[in-house]
């Protein structure tokens, strides 16, 4: 995601400071963990980009030789190789992301749940920190999933095809895609400031 | 009378050569600043023309639910900031300008009150470390015409830029770089070292 995004770290060390208990802890311990993730999450984009480049421009010298009428040295093969493991284990990581922003969406779902069986129907009078009710964490929660879930399909797929491909519009929209995330919508980075807004993380 | 609008005139003169020295390193650092952007500017329009001559229904990315909408969107999106940016240095670059452009009429219209009092020998006149006034006045309207020529140029290159005419950005970094004009920054520089001794006296 673009925009700086680190002007305030989330520590598990502050998460101490406050005396919250029970759903408003649970549920400003998962914003910074949503936080968290997303940088996480942009830092491995970044440096499975600098991969996808390489294999790319590896591809494209290959299939130059090709034309050249030069037989193709086997150690490209063997860089495009690594450079592709590499790529696969970056996505590997990502994966591992997407499985604990997972565990965010059910954990604020069962923040939801228990509080439907504590307060009825309705959930609770108050709100619990500024004017979010539970309902609408549990669906920013899916919503940043949802964008998040779309953008690893896409990266696996790119993953699959970008060293099979050799005309170079396409590799480029492979490149381009993975660059630019399109899934994840800047409207994702704003929802993320709404949860760190309403839980506390950033003053109003 | 004319005996002291000159050393008016000289002092005003230094103060302006020593502001064109500042102002020369900012607009240097400036533009070197905005070269970066440029480069950016170029690769989005390149990947903006690879998305178009593919056809994405053709590809294996067919699966994904408006791909090209969104990737449409996120290119004019990643556009408009490096844009933005550019901007902002224009502004940097315009306020540079400005001082520059002040100084000189500054300077000019000091010369102009005073004109009738000043003799021809006495602006004409130069030593080994002074030039004379009227080089002065013109080495400084030379180089207040070359920043403002510099600035209406690069500024009328980017209004005319457009985030769906895609041949204008893929071309803008070339033009960009050929408005560089090396030659009318040595001069300036150049005219910096002729009054070096000048702008040390007093």
């Amino acid at each position: 995601m673009e925009g700086p995004a680190d002007d305030v770290t989330v520590r598990s060390a502050n998460r101490k400071c406050s005396a919250l208990t029970g759903s408003a802890r649970k549920t400003k311990d998962n914003a910074a963990d949503w936080h968290n993730l997303m940088i996480k999450w942009d830092k491995l984009s970044e440096e499975g980009f600098n991969m996808a480049a390489n294999i790319a421009n590896l591809r494209r010298t290959q299939s130059d030789q090709l034309q050249a009428g030069t037989p193709p040295p086997g150690a490209g093969a063997a860089e495009l190789q690594h450079e592709c493991s590499g790529l696969q284990d970056v996505i590997d990581k990502m994966a591992a992301v997407l499985t604990k922003m997972k565990r965010l969406v059910t954990s604020q779902r069962g923040v939801r749940e228990l509080e439907e069986f504590q307060f009825g129907g309705e959930g609770r009078k108050v709100p619990l920190f500024h004017s979010w009710t539970t309902k609408q964490f549990e669906d920013s929660s899916c919503v940043l999933l949802e964008a998040f879930g779309q953008e690893l399909r896409l990266k696996q797929a790119i993953l699959q095809e970008l060293a099979h491909t050799t005309t170079s519009d396409l590799c480029m929209v492979y490149l381009t895609c993975w660059l630019h995330q399109p899934f994840i919508p800047p409207q994702a980075r704003l929802t993320l400031e709404a949860l760190l807004l309403e839980t506390g993380h950033r003053l109003l | 009378m004319s005996k002291l609008a000159i050393p008016s005139l000289h002092q005003a003169l230094r103060k302006s050569f020593t502001n064109l020295e500042s102002n020369q390193k900012v607009w240097k650092s400036v533009l070197a600043e905005c070269s970066p952007l440029m480069v950016s500017l170029g690769n989005l329009a390149e990947q903006s023309r690879a998305l178009s001559n593919v056809q994405i229904s053709n590809t294996p990315l067919r699966d994904f639910p408006d791909l090209e909408d969104r990737l449409r969107f996120k290119l004019s999106h990643a556009t408009d900031v490096v844009l933005g940016k550019l901007n902002e240095k224009m502004s940097s670059l315009q306020s540079v300008k400005d001082s520059i452009s002040n100084q000189a009429s500054g300077v000019l219209q000091l010369y102009e009150q005073n004109a009738d009092s000043l003799d021809m020998a006495a602006v004409t006149e130069r030593s080994a470390t002074t030039p004379s006034v009227v080089d002065m006045l013109e080495w400084l309207q030379d180089a207040e015409r070359h920043y403002r020529q510099q600035l209406l140029r690069r500024k009328y290159l980017l209004q005319m830029l457009r985030a769906d005419d895609l041949s204008s950005l893929e071309s803008a970094p070339h033009r960009w770089k050929s408005l560089d004009s090396p030659d009318a920054e040595d001069r300036i520089t150049d005219t910096l070292c002729k009054v070096s001794f000048f702008m040390e006296s007093q």
